[in-house]
């Protein structure tokens, strides 16, 4: 039988994938026309296995975006910091300096019902729901990196609670590469 | 990215030849075209991604506003040439279950 699993964004402030230790560090200012340019500059030295074609960078780019976009507003005088380490595994930690992902459980009550739509085949009703809008979104938002984020995040897509720090893994079954 | 649209083919399809990256710069303004174009009447279109290496959440916010508008005034759209990212990451947003997909020729 059938039965629908929904994954859910998570806060955590103790979760271990916000343990900085040994991590790789750099800041960027909160340009939104640089996005793609800060994403290749922390992947310079990534390894080959984990790009992934360019997955990886688009996947790394979705969250810069929405660090500097919808948590530093584009503010040119707030940052985003960003922690990273390409040993064994990809992980990430973005931190912006705004007011927190207010509506991270709205967020989980649509990706429920998406999902739910989705499950029970009512195709009409999944492509009404494919989008998440929100009140801060506008033509540059897709409306589902986050959709997309904790199918490839295997390993962990946590905030922390304040909601404007998130944390990232992804393991690769080719090895440490 | 630019697109390009070719004359109608004998299924009545207008083909829109995509290439380069469908990202959060290039997106909003093909699928601002892409939206006028069906406002404005056209009944098939057909979206060829072959040389698309690079598709981030604003292009597939882009399709799904083009699926959305094709379906509440009678479009009928397909794709063809989705492969590499640009197929995963539709596949992780569920989005390519929603397109009909055509080999290519």
């Amino acid at each position: 039988m059938k039965r629908l699993i929904v994954r859910k964004l998570i806060v955590d402030e103790r979760n271990e994938l916000f343990d900085a230790q040994g991590m790789r560090y750099v800041v960027f200012p909160s340009d939104f026309s640089k996005i793609r340019e800060f994403t290749a500059l922390i992947l310079a030295d990534c390894p080959e296995a984990f790009q992934e074609g360019n997955l990886l960078e688009q996947q790394l780019s979705e969250i810069i975006k929405n660090g500097i976009k919808h948590g530093n507003r584009n503010d040119p005088a707030k940052r985003l910091r960003v922690w990273y380490d390409l040993r064994k595994r990809a992980r990430f930690i973005v931190e912006d300096e705004g007011e927190g992902f207010v509506l991270l459980d709205e967020w989980n009550d649509f990706f429920r019902k998406r999902q739910t739509a989705l499950f029970e085949e009512d195709f009409d009703a999944f492509l009404a729901l494919a989008s998440y809008r929100g009140p801060g979104s506008d033509e540059t938002d897709g409306g589902n990196s986050l959709i997309a984020a904790l199918e490839y995040w295997n390993g962990g897509m946590i905030f922390n609670g304040a909601r404007n720090k998130v944390g990232v893994v992804r393991w690769f079954t080719s090895g440490s590469g | 990215m630019e697109w390009m649209i070719g004359a109608r083919d004998q299924g009545g399809f207008e083909n829109v030849t995509m290439k380069g990256d469908c990202d959060l710069y290039s997106a909003p303004d093909f699928a601002k075209a892409m939206l006028s174009r069906i406002a404005g009447g056209a009944a098939r279109l057909r979206f060829d991604l072959t040389e698309v290496a690079y598709l981030d959440s604003t292009g597939v916010g882009a399709l799904i506003r083009i699926l959305q508008e094709g379906k509440r005034r009678g479009c009928e759209l397909r794709f063809r040439g989705i492969d590499g990212s640009p197929r995963k990451v539709l596949k992780m947003s569920n989005i390519i279950l929603l397109m009909r997909e055509e080999a290519r020729p």
